[in-house]
């Protein structure tokens, strides 16, 4: 656990970081959000000591980080940075060697370490191990950047804007795997980012910073539903209602369907029962196509009725977001999508409906707070204020 | 093309090659087979330069190669036949004509390696021409020459000269490296040291060499040293060579990437681990760069150090002119040049051998 009190940072006159105060519990992700210069990057430094903060306390796991040598304080602390930084006489390899190495590690021991994590993160060690930085694109260098970080196993990781310096295909990508890591390793994370959209995908919580002082600290949910003030409401940005699909899985809304193997007549319809579409999978439950009842009552035989479809693209996942799953459904114009796992095999569908259903629960306040009847609990923001955030 | 046909045209056609032997000029031809060839190695140089096609860097390494190979060999001829029955005093010297195809012979050899991409064309071209240079230096009669005979008289002495050149050059990089490096170090950490330390030392290579022995004088006085022999000699070469290796040391190690050094602190590297593990194997081409530039400087320099009885090859070359004999002064000044060339080809070749090839041009694809 993390637990950062009252902290402040000043450089002369000028406050960077004024008084603040979270905790961050073990194995969740904090993501530290907020326009530029609002001291989210100086916070997240702070932790670390490569600024060594004015005033107040961090303590990591009921350790104050100011009893520990900065050096020794780093070493158990992952460092993920923008610009990734790998060192470029170093090989791919060597370089996630750096911080075992420095740890005074024996080879024997964190050589399949090394190895492990370059897997994990994507990156073949036999294709990668050898390879020199400059002959990386960017995706995969801030993949090596993370295997860096991750290496000796730190209980704790900082991330400022690591995905910050890529194209967006490879940030996507590189957001789903940190989903996918972070599921297996459950670090607690500190995470930096100027966008939101990244800060409600992966975030469990969201520290939300403004010139230097802590606006709100709450899940992305509460975020997005009970803004604490018009600045958070703004920041949020104005298409709540999809940021919150983003943070909805399918296995949440998804139901079991009917499905049946091979494509005899009586089977399907048998299988249709009260039911729009019936699957169709093969012996192993993998998804081949699906049968809309409607054509098969108007007397087509089930082998021309049916839909074959490639489970790549037809399907989502369970652990898809409601948005790409809404987003799905769009594209290809259906009011229900397949769920499969990873696959293939059939483990249910969800519906427009559901999606639907999902988004109506919170409405109430966000419309109480845009007509402006919570605006007036919050008296602190000067009019100078608001026309700059306008 | 044309303008580079042009450059390699005018050296042959203007200047017709000659010799000289005891004041009197004789031809080329006075070297008979050997002449020709030289002569028809010329033409095969033009010929190739003024044809571009495919294989024309390869036939310009032929013809440099040829040149050079073919004028030692005419000398060598000429230098015999034209000592045949003549006294022992007599002196075969190496005439103006000779050394422009020589000069000629280096251009088209350097065009050659320019325009050929093979790289073990360019091998095989070069072991074949140290091989011929070899044979001919053995069985061609260059020892008939006036240099070789000027090189007989003095052997001793000359090898005495070439490791005190060494030895006064060595050390003077030795320390520019000592006390260069970490002065290098501490400009990239300190501004006061980055301001003062290099504009110093460039003040210092301002100071031409002759003034700056008579310079260092009064201070050397001022220790109770003397400002003649080889420890002012040192000290000038060591104020030599600090300004292109501190210069470089400095700014490789300012030109690392913020980036890399934020990781290196972030993971946990202390300052001195930082320096050694990460800075100074970036900032490291540069720094050998530098200890490159000041080693083929202070060679050239240490040639003035005899004027203060630091001795050196610079004595050959001073006597040589004193006594009105080339051929003396050209046995001063062809080693110097052989030890800047392999002092820059060997600071060449640890730099390939030392760098990382994560941050050397031209070694990954």
């Amino acid at each position: 656990m993390i637990t950062l009190r009252d902290v402040t940072k000043r450089y002369g006159e000028v406050t960077a970081v004024d008084g603040v105060s979270f905790e961050v519990p073990s194995g969740e992700v904090c993501v530290l959000i907020g326009p530029s210069g609002c001291g989210k990057t100086t916070t997240l430094r702070m932790i670390n000591r490569l600024i060594e903060p004015t005033s107040g306390s961090i303590e990591i796991d009921g350790q104050d980080v100011m009893s520990v040598r900065p050096e020794e304080l780093r070493r158990h602390i992952g460092y993920v940075i923008q610009s990734v930084g790998l060192f470029p006489h170093l090989t791919v390899a060597e370089n996630v060697a750096t911080v075992p190495k420095l740890l005074g590690w024996e080879r024997r021991r964190y050589e399949p370490k090394v190895r492990e994590l370059l897997g994990i993160v994507g990156l073949p060690p036999a294709e990668y191990a050898d390879k020199y930085p400059r002959q990386l694109s960017g995706g995969q260098a801030q993949r090596v950047g993370v295997a860096r970080a991750l290496v000796a196993d730190p209980p704790l990781l900082l991330m400022d804007e690591p995905f910050g310096a890529v194209d967006p295909l490879t940030r996507e990508r590189l957001q789903a795997e940190f989903v996918r890591i972070q599921r297996e390793l459950k670090k607690t994370v500190i995470f930096v980012t100027h966008d939101v959209d990244e800060a409600i995908k992966l975030a469990d919580r969201i520290a939300l910073m403004r010139s230097g002082n802590l606006e709100q600290y709450d899940t992305p949910e509460t975020l997005l539903d009970h803004p604490a003030s018009k600045f958070v409401h703004d920041f949020m940005g104005s298409d709540r209602a999809l940021k919150r699909l983003g943070r909805a899985r399918v296995a949440n809304v998804m139901r079991t369907v009917e499905s049946t193997t091979g494509g005899a007549r009586s089977v399907v319809a048998e299988a249709c029962g009260g039911s729009r579409f019936v699957y169709l999978t093969d012996e192993r439950g993998v998804l081949e196509g699906w049968v809309d009842c409607k054509v098969l009552d108007a007397g087509t035989p089930p082998e021309e009725a049916g839909t074959t479809v490639d489970w790549h693209e037809a399907a989502v996942h369970p652990e898809t977001t409601l948005k790409d799953a809404l987003s799905r459904m769009l594209g290809f114009g259906f009011r229900n999508v397949a769920v499969v796992d990873a696959d293939g095999r059939l483990v249910g569908e969800v519906s427009l409906a559901a999606i639907e259903g999902t988004m109506a629960d919170a409405d109430t306040h966000i419309a109480n707070l845009e007509e402006g009847e919570v605006l007036g609990a919050i008296p602190e923001e000067s009019p100078a204020e608001r026309d700059e955030l306008t | 093309m044309v303008a580079l046909a042009g450059c390699l045209l005018l050296p042959f056609v203007e200047f017709r090659p000659n010799r000289i032997v005891s004041g009197t000029f004789e031809t080329v031809f006075v070297a008979g087979v050997a002449s020709w060839a030289l002569v028809a190695l010329i033409a095969l140089a033009l010929v190739v330069a003024l044809a571009p096609g495919r294989v024309r860097g390869s036939l310009l390494l032929v013809a440099g190669a040829g040149m050079g190979l073919a004028l030692l060999w005419a000398l060598g001829v000429a230098a015999v036949h034209l000592q045949e029955g003549a006294p022992a005093i007599v002196r075969v010297s190496v005439g103006p004509g000779a050394w422009l195809v020589g000069l000629g012979a280096l251009i088209v050899w350097f065009a050659g390696t320019r325009a050929t991409a093979s790289v073990l064309v360019r091998r095989i071209a070069g072991v074949a021409v140290l091989l011929g240079v070899a044979a001919i230096a053995m069985w061609g009669g260059l020892g008939e020459l006036s240099l070789a005979r000027e090189y007989a008289v003095q052997s001793r002495r000359f090898w005495t000269l070439v490791r005190q050149h060494l030895v006064l050059a060595g050390t003077g990089v030795g320390f520019g490296v000592l006390i260069g490096i970490p002065l290098g170090v501490a400009a990239s950490r300190n501004r006061v040291v980055r301001d003062a330390g290099l504009g110093i030392a460039s003040v210092i290579q301002t100071i031409p060499s002759m003034a700056m022995l008579g310079l260092l004088i009064a201070p050397l006085a001022a220790l109770g040293l003397t400002a003649i022999g080889t420890t002012p000699a040192v000290i000038a070469l060591t104020l030599y060579a600090l300004l292109p290796i501190m210069r470089n040391t400095f700014v490789g190690l300012a030109g690392v990437d913020a980036a890399v050094i934020d990781a290196g602190r972030g993971m946990g590297m202390g300052r001195l681990q930082l320096l050694l593990r990460v800075e100074a194997p970036l900032a490291l081409p540069l720094v050998i760069e530098g200890v490159r530039a000041a080693a083929v400087l202070v060679i050239g320099i240490a040639a003035v150090t005899a004027f203060i009885g630091a001795g050196g090859l610079g004595i050959l070359v001073f006597q040589g002119w004193g006594q009105q004999a080339d051929d003396l002064t050209l046995l001063g000044a062809i080693p110097m040049v052989v030890l800047a060339v392999l002092a820059d080809v060997s600071m060449r070749g640890l730099r390939r051998l030392v760098v990382s090839p994560g941050i050397e041009e031209g070694t990954l694809t």
